[in-house]
C-alpha cells in the first residue's frame, strides 16, 4: 500500500496529545469559584502528573480516532496489480500529426515525413485505433480514431504539403482532444515534423492529457541545399505619357547556409514576362531587386515575381495584384455652382488617393452623381427637403456626407439626418473677440495625425463666426470651438457617415483654409466620410478573404475561384470571409455573373521559409510536462482510468467515517463517566 | 439550630429573636455568666475631683481620699462591621459565609438592644458601602439594612474602609469586626488596630467555610479566584496537606497578632451553630471586664 500524502504522517506525533491530557489533567470540568487563592498561590507549583491512566477506553478510543483521521489524509492508495496493466501493453490510441506547412516541400522532406507517418500506421495492431492529422498554422482531422489501417494509409498517402506556415500549438490541441476521448489504455501523439523553430511561440494550453505520451518524429536533412525566397514587394506609381506605371521592386533572401550564384529573378505581368534578372546571394543575405516600369492598363493585372528553381519552390514566387489607381469620387454641391476655392484646390492635390470632385449646385443633383460619389459635400448651401431624402437614402446604403454650415446653410427640420441641428449664426468678428478650434477628440480617425506635438496646431486659425449647433443624442461631437459649442460632429446612419462642420471652408467665417492643418484635414475628413480603404495589392495564406477588404464598391460578391480552380459559393446567410489557403490569385464573381472580377493575391508566408530548427524536447516538455516526452507513465505501471485511480484511492472514505464513529463514541463514554 | 436552616427562614428579625431568646433563656445556668456591678475601681483623689464621688467610708477606715468609679456606659455603643466583598459570598454547606455573617449580626444586635444598648452596623469592601450609626433606635433598621444586603462585586480591603470608619466612632463603645480576612495577617492587623483609638473594644469573628478550611475537593480542575477573577489550576490531592497547613498559620498568626493588641479573635466555622458565637461574645466581654 502507498500513500498519495505520506507527509500527513507527521500528524501523528498529535497522538501524544490525549495521553498527555490523560495523565495531567483527568477533566476538564466547570471552573470551581472559590474566595480567594491567597494560599493556593503560596504552594510551590510542581508540574503535577498522573502517575497512572485512569481510563483505557476512553484513551483508546481518542488514539484510534485520531490515527484514523491522519491515514485517511494520508491518502492510502491500494495494490492496482488487478486494475492496471503492463508497461508496453493493451490497446493504443495513437494520434499521428502530420505536418503539411509548405517548409516541408523543403528537399525530400515531405518524402521522408510520409515515409515515416505510414511506418507508425503499419505499428498500430488490430486492437489499436489511430488518428490522422495535418496542420499547417491550422490542425484538420483526416481520419480519427479508426483501427481501419487502410483509411489511416490513403490519408497519409494523399496527403500534401500546403502554403500555410507551421503552428504546432493547434495541432498538439486536436490530439490532446482526441486522446481526452479514448478509453485506451495507452494513449500516444506521433509528431512528424520539420520542426522549425518559428512555429513554436511556447503556447500555453496545448497539452496533452494527463499520461499520454508525446513522440517527436524529426524531420530533418537537404539543410545543405540553396535557399531562397522572396519577402516582400514594393510599388512605385508615376505617370508617364500619361499613362500610369508602376516599378516593382522585390526583396529576396538566402536563407540557407550555401552561397546563390547564377540564379534569376523575373516579374511577368499577366503572363507575359517583363523583366528578368540575374541574382547572387551570400548564405544569410538579402537583397533588392527593382524592375523596369510596366504600364497599368487595366484592373487587376496580375503580377509574379519568380525566382529560379530550388530546394524550397513555394516562396519562389510573389503575387500581387495591380489596378489603375481610381480617384475617389465625389459631388460638391455649391451655391451657384461654382467650385468654392479653397476647398477645390484641397481636393485638387490628393495623390493617394486622388480626389474627383464635381461641383454643381443642389439642385442639379441627379441620382447618377449620387451612384458615382462616395462623398457628397453640401458646401453652405440651403437644402429642401426633397433634397434632404435623397440624401438620407444616400447615407443609408453607404454613401458620406460633409455638411458645410456657413452663413447660408439651412436644413429641413423633418428630416432627421445631420448629427445636430443648425441654429443661429454667432458673431466673433470684433478685435481680439475670434474664436479657437479646441476640444479635439484626437483617438478619432480624422484627427490622428495630429496627436502628436509639432503635428498641426488646430488652435491657431481664428474662427470669426459659426453656426451654433446642437448635437443629437446619436451623434458624436469630434471638435468643438473655445465656447463649447460644437465645431465637427459625425453620426453615422445605416451603412454610411455624415459630418456636420459648423463653420465655412472659406475665409468668409475663417482662416482655417490658410492655415497649414487645412489640407490634410480636408483629405482626412474625406477619406473618412467615403469610408475609404487602400487596395491590399496582396494577402497572406491564413488571412481570411473579405471582399470589402479587396473592393471599395458596394456590390457584393458571392462566388470565388481558388487558385487551384475550385468553385467556393460564400454563404449566404453565414460570414462573407473565406480563409486563403493556397497561394496564387483569388477570383471573387458575382452568382449572376458579374463582368469585373475582383481578384485578390496570396502568397506564403515568408517567415515559414526560415528552416531554423527547434529542439524537439522543447515542444514535448510542454505538451506532457516531462522532456522525455512520456507524461505520466514512466513509472512500473500503465495510467489508470480516472474511475480506476478513485477506486484504488477510496480507502480514505472509509478510514474518515471510522474516525468520526470513533470521535462520537469518545463523546458518548465521557459523557457517562462525566455523570457518574 | 443549624445555621443552614436559619439561613432558610430568610427574615432576620425573626432568626435573631429566635436564636437571642433561647440564648437568654438558658443564661441562668451559665457559671461563668457574673453580675454586672456598676462600681469599677477606686483611685486616688486628685485637686479639682467632684468630692461627691469621695468614698467617705473609705477615709473613715484608712484616713486616705479616694474616689470611686463607676461604669459609665450602662448604654454603650454596639456596632458590627460587616465585609461584604466578593470573597464572602462562598458557601458549601448551603449557607454562605456572608449569609451566616449577616445572621450572626442579627443575633448580635438583637442581643444588645434586649441590653438597651445602642446599635450600628457597618458594611464594607474597598470602601464603605453600608452605615447606620449607633442609636437605641436603630434596631430595625439595623436589620432592614442587612436584609438588603447584597454581596459586593469588588475585592475586599480592610485598611481603607476601617480607617475611614475608625474616624466615626468617637464614642467609646464595642466595635464587631466580621470578615474572611484573606490578607496578609499584619496588614489585617494594622488595618483592625485605628479602631482601639478611642477606646473602643473590638471583637474579630474571623468566618471561613469548612471548605476552606479542609479544601475537600478531588477533581482536578481550574480554580477561579473569586476576588480577582484569576485561573489556575489545582490538582486538590496533591495541594491538600500544604494548604491546610497554611490555613491554620494564617488562624494562629491572626490569633496572636490580634492578641498582641488585645483583640477578641474568634474563628467561625459556618458549619458550626450560631449559639456558639454568641457565647464566645458574652464570655469574651466577661474576660474582657475581668481584665479591666
Amino acid at each position: 500500500m502507498n500513500f498519495l500524502a505520506p507527509l500527513f504522517f507527521m500528524a501523528m506525533a498529535g497522538l501524544a496529545i490525549p495521553v498527555l491530557l490523560h495523565l495531567t489533567q483527568r477533566e476538564k470540568n466547570q471552573i470551581m469559584r472559590f474566595p480567594s487563592l491567597m494560599f493556593v498561590r503560596r504552594i510551590p507549583y510542581q508540574s503535577v502528573r498522573r502517575r497512572k491512566i485512569h481510563n483505557w477506553l476512553l484513551l483508546f478510543v481518542r488514539m484510534a480516532a485520531l490515527a484514523m483521521i491522519i491515514l485517511a489524509f494520508a491518502r492510502p492508495l491500494i495494490g492496482r496489480e488487478d486494475a492496471s496493466v503492463a508497461p508496453g501493453q493493451g490497446a493504443r490510441e495513437v494520434v499521428i500529426l502530420v505536418d503539411t506547412s509548405y517548409s516541408m516541400g523543403y528537399g525530400a522532406r515531405w518524402e521522408a515525413a510520409r515515409a515515416a507517418a505510414l511506418a507508425e500506421v503499419g505499428r498500430l495492431t488490430a486492437a489499436d485505433r489511430g488518428s490522422i492529422v495535418l496542420f499547417s498554422s491550422g490542425a484538420e482531422i483526416v481520419a480519427r480514431s479508426t483501427n481501419e489501417r487502410e483509411r489511416l494509409t490513403a490519408a497519409v498517402s494523399t496527403a500534401a504539403p500546403g502554403s500555410g506556415g507551421t503552428r504546432y500549438a493547434p495541432a498538439l490541441k486536436v490530439a490532446g482532444s482526441i486522446l481526452a476521448d479514448s478509453k485506451l489504455p495507452q494513449r500516444e501523439a506521433i509528431l512528424i515534423s520539420d520542426f522549425q523553430r518559428i512555429g513554436w511561440r511556447g503556447e500555453e494550453g496545448a497539452r496533452l492529457p494527463q499520461g499520454a505520451r508525446l513522440t517527436p518524429v524529426p524531420i530533418q536533412g537537404g539543410s545543405d541545399a540553396p535557399n531562397i525566397g522572396i519577402t516582400t514587394i514594393s510599388m512605385a506609381r508615376s505617370t508617364f505619357s500619361n499613362q500610369e506605371r508602376v516599378s516593382v521592386t522585390a526583396g529576396a533572401v538566402n536563407r540557407s547556409d550555401k552561397p546563390v550564384s547564377g540564379s534569376t529573378i523575373a516579374l511577368d505581368v499577366d503572363g507575359v514576362p517583363v523583366e528578368s534578372k540575374p541574382l547572387t546571394l551570400a548564405p544569410g543575405a538579402s537583397t533588392s531587386v527593382t524592375f523596369a516600369p510596366f504600364t497599368v492598363r487595366a484592373k487587376n493585372m496580375r503580377g509574379t515575381v519568380r525566382l529560379a528553381k530550388d530546394a524550397l519552390a513555394a516562396d519562389n514566387a510573389f503575387n500581387f495584384v495591380i489596378s489603375p489607381s481610381e480617384p475617389l469620387r465625389m459631388t460638391v454641391l455649391d451655391r451657384g455652382g461654382a467650385p468654392a476655392l479653397y476647398l477645390a484646390r484641397a481636393l485638387a492635390i490628393g495623390d493617394a488617393p486622388k480626389f474627383a470632385p464635381t461641383t454643381k449646385s443642389a439642385d442639379a443633383l441627379s441620382d447618377e452623381d449620387l451612384r458615382v460619389s462616395a462623398v457628397v459635400i453640401l458646401n453652405d448651401s440651403a437644402v429642401s427637403t426633397a433634397l434632404a431624402r435623397r440624401l438620407h437614402r444616400y447615407v443609408e446604403q453607404g454613401g458620406g456626407l460633409i455638411v458645410v454650415a456657413g452663413p447660408r446653410a439651412t436644413w429641413p427640420q423633418d428630416v432627421d439626418l445631420l448629427p445636430g441641428s443648425i441654429g443661429n449664426a454667432v458673431d466673433r468678428s470684433r478685435s481680439g473677440n475670434s474664436a479657437r478650434i479646441g476640444g479635439i477628440e484626437f483617438g478619432h480617425q480624422i484627427f490622428e495625425a495630429f496627436r502628436a506635438p509639432r503635428s498641426g496646431d488646430f488652435t491657431m486659425p481664428e474662427v470669426f463666426g459659426y453656426r451654433a449647433v446642437s448635437a443629437v443624442p446619436t451623434a458624436q461631437v469630434l471638435a468643438r470651438f473655445d465656447g463649447g459649442s460644437p465645431a465637427l460632429l459625425e453620426r453615422r446612419l445605416g451603412r454610411g457617415r455624415v459630418l456636420l462642420w459648423a463653420t465655412t471652408l472659406d475665409r468668409a467665417w475663417s482662416d482655417l483654409p490658410v492655415s497649414p492643418v487645412f489640407l490634410p484635414f480636408i483629405h482626412r475628413t474625406v477619406r473618412y466620410a467615403a469610408a475609404y480603404q487602400e487596395p491590399k495589392p496582396w494577402l497572406i495564406v491564413g488571412q481570411v478573404l473579405d471582399p470589402t477588404l479587396v473592393s471599395s464598391t458596394r456590390t457584393t460578391q458571392r462566388v470565388v475561384l481558388t487558385p487551384s480552380a475550385k468553385r467556393l459559393a460564400l454563404n449566404d446567410e453565414g460570414s462573407e470571409v473565406l480563409e486563403l489557403t493556397e497561394s496564387g490569385f483569388y477570383e471573387l464573381r458575382g452568382r449572376e455573373g458579374e463582368d469585373i472580377p475582383v481578384v485578390v493575391a496570396a502568397n506564403v508566408d515568408s517567415s515559414e521559409s526560415d528552416l531554423t530548427p527547434i529542439d524537439p524536447k522543447e515542444i514535448t516538455a510542454a505538451a506532457v510536462g516531462v522532456p522525455g516526452g512520456a507524461g505520466g507513465n514512466t513509472g512500473p505501471g500503465v495510467p489508470l482510468t480516472p474511475e480506476a485511480q478513485e477506486k484504488n484511492q477510496r480507502m480514505w472514505w472509509y478510514l474518515l467515517l471510522v474516525g468520526i464513529a470513533l470521535l462520537a463514541a469518545d463523546t458518548i463514554i465521557s459523557n457517562r463517566m462525566s455523570k457518574a | 439550630m443549624d445555621p443552614a436552616v436559619l439561613a432558610r427562614i430568610g427574615n432576620l428579625e425573626l432568626v435573631s429573636r429566635v436564636v437571642a431568646d433561647g440564648f437568654i433563656n438558658g443564661l441562668h445556668k451559665a457559671p461563668y455568666f457574673g453580675a454586672s456591678v456598676d462600681f469599677a475601681e477606686h483611685r486616688g483623689y486628685v485637686p479639682g475631683d467632684d468630692i461627691r464621688r469621695m468614698d467617705w467610708r473609705l477615709w473613715a477606715r484608712t484616713d486616705r481620699y479616694y474616689i470611686k468609679n463607676y461604669e459609665a456606659e450602662t448604654n454603650m455603643n454596639f456596632s458590627v462591621l460587616l465585609d461584604v466583598s466578593k470573597s464572602m459570598d462562598y458557601g458549601s454547606r448551603g449557607i454562605t459565609k456572608l449569609e451566616y455573617a449577616k445572621i450572626v449580626t442579627a443575633c448580635l444586635t438583637n442581643l444588645v438592644h434586649h441590653q438597651r444598648d445602642r446599635v450600628g452596623f457597618c458594611a464594607f469592601d474597598d470602601d464603605v458601602v453600608e452605615h447606620v450609626p449607633p442609636s437605641a433606635k436603630h434596631m430595625e433598621t439595623v436589620l432592614h439594612v442587612l436584609e438588603r444586603l447584597k454581596p459586593g462585586t469588588k475585592p475586599g480591603r480592610l485598611k481603607e474602609p476601617l480607617h475611614k470608619l475608625a474616624e466615626h466612632f468617637g464614642r467609646r463603645g464595642v466595635l464587631v469586626v466580621i470578615s474572611d480576612f484573606y490578607d496578609d495577617p499584619q496588614t489585617i492587623v494594622e488595618a483592625v488596630t485605628p479602631l482601639r483609638f478611642r477606646g473602643n473594644d473590638i471583637i474579630v469573628f474571623h468566618v471561613l467555610d469548612p471548605t476552606e478550611l479542609e479544601f475537600g475537593f478531588n477533581d482536578a480542575q481550574p480554580f477561579e479566584d473569586l476576588e480577582t477573577g484569576e485561573q489556575m489550576p489545582v490538582v486538590p490531592e496533591a495541594f491538600r496537606e500544604e494548604y491546610r497547613s497554611l490555613v491554620q498559620a494564617h488562624i494562629l498568626a491572626l490569633q496572636q497578632a490580634f492578641a498582641a493588641v488585645r483583640v477578641d479573635y474568634t474563628m467561625l466555622d459556618t458549619s458550626k451553630p450560631l449559639d456558639f458565637v454568641l457565647y464566645k461574645y458574652l464570655g469574651s466581654r466577661q474576660k474582657l471586664r475581668q481584665a479591666r
